[in-house]
């Protein structure tokens, strides 16, 4: 009885890209909607200037920079999952990757936008490229943020790789189950993989090895991130802890991100038997492992401030603590510590909607961390003359609202057009092991050497 | 020897009447934000008075300081400019070339006197007051980062006239137009690298102090503290 | 292009297929197997293994290192601008562009050379059955030479339950 034909694993996972149901359509519209309002504020702003925004001196970044940081945060999904996950050979990966690095691949791309965003001439973009321009300058490779230029676009380039070559076997397997159209755009898709045991050995291998890479790659993005703060002598951000908490939040927030996901996938394409409880477990308790990280690095850079007693960082610890922005700060330590540690703790909570309660809260409070960052520290800075406050305009909430359509949006429709779990790897997982070594000729030749001899 | 442009600030001079403000404004082709975007933190004032309240009435003290662009040294705003906008010059200015800006911000935040400027939008000026723009002077758009250049117009003039009168540059020649304009005297311009001048001299009174020394910018403006005579009762 | 092929259903049988094919005097180059997974735990998966890419992948770091380092130190040295008091061509700035070009490096060597040897995207015509997606796995050999059909035909019929197909 052969147990790689004929599965209804292939037909589950391939059918979401043969039939739509009228909530899709429904949806994209109104996803949609909402994405073209954000496109519309963006003109609106490039048009009017920046000026629409809330920005202000000396609160120079906000909203802008707090989205950047967070979907930046959210593309670290994919990277754990799949690379360290595939690295360690664990099972229970399988039907998990491929929605971790559409995750890693979307957010990366909608967090890059935001520099964009944020910029006052916004068409001068590209001067960030090293490119041989006709003004004879280069980019400043000093500056934290041609570093984000470089890191974001190679860790971009190596999580579209590391999403797209996977597919291309499953690719071949709808080619061959379409007609029409789908033929040959699956057809293209699929570069002509036949799945020769040499395509399979090379395609492995190449994995394995941006496995390897593309780790230290996601740890060193999020990390020159928070350079963007560190190298600036603002109080609170001057700090040595902001590489490794910036990781470790990015990994929090990237696995609420997935848990969420796979919830809303397992729903909508009646993914049950391939998404289990088990698999959400798991994810949650690393979830929780991730608040109690993430709860020690606050813990350990807030001790430090208030010991020293610095008056100007100083300000900026109780103006979060006990000041204007003591509501958020108290809410974010709820989302991100209390509220995960209750949940995922006892395992009669720890279900897959218990997971996904906890998860809204930590993206919540993880939003809210990379504000109380960036806000409070440039409002308080050294000559208190000069302090201010911030506030957010439409232009910044519109736009903002639009990135997170614009993730659902391109969510669903890589799921319309790609098997959002990978079928291949998931027949790996159900494949039937080879027989053990024959061994009956080597005993024959053992008996007789042991033969009792009169 | 090269210029090395500095600045002192006589705290005791200063009476706070930022004449020094509005002639900067004037000089520098500097934008008005009005009442409404002032109130949302829009103002630009490339050279402000900050005013500092001790004590309680009716003990109360009012303490000057003029801040300024110091034009650091190891000046924290020019590394992060990631298109060389910010940039140090032979003669020791911190440079801000507006072509290159393409309005990031982040120098503005790592400047720790916060001392740089954006235009949140394109400058506007209603006639007539458009003739009275300083033509030594560009008029910035919006997205472009801005801050006190120590009338770096003046100091081009000032060598050119010198050139051309085929002389050397007298301590006095340049005069920034907040030096220029200051009834008191308070402000102080001039070569650090020339011995004899009054600039050069007084940076090394001994009632001299920079703004937030300890931080390591090495900024390039002196202030001139206050003497005790003033905290009697004008005995 | 002619082919002589089985499909299988069951692993066991391909491993036994593969066998009589070489027993018939075939070389492992000229004997095609396909699947839609790769069947790692199986003899006949074995050949073709690519740990020589590492080294494509080392070398593509060090192209990239070395485009880095000369990218960062040589456009600083045109155009000298003092910032922050920083050396002309500052050495820990540069090592992080260094870094993230070097991974980059790694990652496009391995995936061109991952292209190139794995043959994608093909044009040319290539044998294939659409029936290996739905999970059987084709063995078989591509210009059987004519006086070895039926030895072939015979090894393939006698490793398993399999439908023998053949393209003339």
């Amino acid at each position: 009885m052969s147990r790689t034909v004929n599965n209804p694993l292939a037909d589950d996972l391939v059918r979401p890209l043969f039939r739509t149901s009228v909530w899709f359509y429904g949806a994209a519209l109104a996803l949609a909607t909402v994405v073209l309002c954000g496109a519309a504020a963006w003109a609106y702003q490039i048009w009017y200037g920046i000026g629409v925004a809330g920005i202000n001196w000396p609160v120079y970044w906000g909203f802008y920079l707090t989205n950047f940081v967070f979907w930046i945060g959210i593309s670290h999904a994919g990277t754990l999952i799949s690379a360290i996950l595939r690295l360690v050979n664990a099972r229970w990966r399988r039907p998990v990757t491929r929605c971790a690095e559409v995750i890693t691949v979307f957010a990366l791309m909608i967090g890059a936008m935001f520099p964009i965003i944020h910029l006052g001439k916004p068409w001068l973009f590209f001067w960030l490229a090293p490119y041989p321009s006709s003004r004879e300058i280069w980019p400043n490779f000093r500056s934290p943020l041609v570093w984000d230029f470089f890191a974001i676009n190679t860790y971009l380039t190596g999580s579209l790789l590391f999403l797209l070559l996977p597919m291309i076997p499953d690719f071949a397997l709808v080619r061959d189950r379409a007609t029409g159209w789908r033929k040959h755009f699956y057809g293209a898709l699929a570069l002509g993989w036949q799945g020769t045991t040499k395509q399979w050995h090379r395609l492995e291998a190449g994995m394995q090895i941006m496995a390897i890479a593309i780790i230290p790659v996601a740890v060193s993005v999020h990390t020159i991130v928070s350079f963007d703060f560190s190298m600036a002598h603002v109080p609170m951000w001057h700090s040595t802890i902001f590489g490794p908490y910036f990781v470790a939040g990015a990994i929090f927030s990237g696995i609420a991100a997935l848990i969420i996901a796979m919830a809303v996938l397992r729903r909508m394409l009646k993914l049950e038997a391939y998404l289990h409880p088990v698999h959400f477990d798991n994810l949650a308790k690393l979830l929780l492992l991730m608040s109690l990280l993430w709860g020690y690095f606050v813990f350990s850079e807030r001790l430090t401030v208030w010991y020293g007693n610095s008056p100007s960082e100083m300000a900026v610890f109780w103006a979060t603590q006990r000041g204007q922005y003591a509501p958020l700060y108290w809410t974010m330590v709820v989302c991100n510590f209390v509220l995960p540690l209750v949940i995922l703790s006892f395992r009669a909570l720890r279900t897959i909607g218990g997971a996904v309660v906890a998860s809204l809260g930590v993206l919540l409070g993880m939003w809210l961390e990379r504000f109380l960052i960036i806000i409070p520290g440039l409002a308080h800075k050294e000559l208190s003359y000069s302090w201010g406050s911030y506030s957010p305009r439409p232009p910044e909430l519109a736009i903002m609202a639009a990135t997170f359509a614009a993730m659902a949006l391109l969510y669903m429709l890589f799921s319309k057009f790609v098997p959002i779990i990978s079928i291949w790897e998931m027949k790996v997982g159900n494949q039937p092991h080879p027989p053990a070594p024959d061994t009956t000729e080597h005993e024959d030749e053992m008996a007789e050497l042991w033969r009792a001899r009169p | 020897m090269a210029h090395r442009w500095g600045m002192v600030v006589d705290l005791d001079r200063c009476t706070g009447c930022e004449a020094c403000v509005t002639a900067c404004h004037a000089e520098n082709n500097i934008p008005t934000a009005g009442p409404q975007e002032a109130a949302r933190g829009r103002a630009m004032h490339w050279l402000r008075v900050e005013r500092y309240w001790e004590g309680d009435f009716p003990d109360v003290k009012v303490k000057f300081r003029p801040v300024l662009c110091q034009q650091c040294d190891n000046a924290p705003c020019e590394a992060v400019c990631p298109t060389y906008a910010a940039h140090q010059t032979d003669e020791g200015l911190n440079a801000q070339v507006y072509n290159r800006c393409i309005g990031t911000r982040y120098c503005a935040n790592a400047c720790m006197y916060n001392v740089r400027f954006f235009n949140f939008f394109n400058p506007q000026w209603d006639k007539p007051l458009h003739l009275q723009l300083n033509p030594d002077v560009s008029v910035r758009e919006v997205g472009v980062m801005e801050k006190c250049t120590f009338c770096v117009q003046r100091i081009k003039a000032g060598k050119q006239t010198a050139k051309a009168e085929g002389r050397e540059l007298h301590d006095g020649d340049i005069q920034p137009a907040c030096a220029q304009s200051c009834p008191s005297g308070a402000i102080i311009f001039g070569d650090l690298n020339d011995h004899e001048s009054r600039a050069a001299r007084l940076a090394h009174s001994p009632r001299g102090t920079k703004l937030l020394e300890d931080l390591g910018a090495e900024p390039k403006v002196t202030y001139l503290q206050r003497q005790p005579w003033h905290e009697s009762d004008g005995q | 292009m002619t082919a002589l092929y089985a499909l299988y259903d069951d692993p066991h049988a391909v491993q036994r297929a593969v066998d009589g094919l070489r027993a018939a005097g075939l070389a492992d180059a000229d004997i095609v197997v396909m699947s839609s997974e790769p069947f790692e735990e199986y003899e006949f998966s074995h050949r073709d293994s690519a740990n020589w890419l590492r080294w494509i992948a080392g070398f593509g770091g060090v192209t990239g290192l070395g485009v880095a380092y000369w990218l960062t130190s040589y456009t600083q040295q045109a155009w000298p601008l003092v910032t922050s008091g920083m050396p002309i061509v500052s050495p820990w700035p540069n090592l992080i562009v260094i870094f993230e070009m070097t991974m980059l490096g790694a990652i496009l060597a391995t995936v061109v050379t991952l292209l190139i040897t794995a043959k994608l995207p093909s044009r040319l015509p290539r044998l294939y059955d659409p029936e290996v997606t739905n999970g059987y796995i084709l063995v078989g050999v591509q210009q059987p030479a004519a006086d070895l059909t039926p030895t072939l035909t015979a090894a393939l019929e006698r490793a398993g339950e399999g439908r023998i197909r053949t393209i003339d």
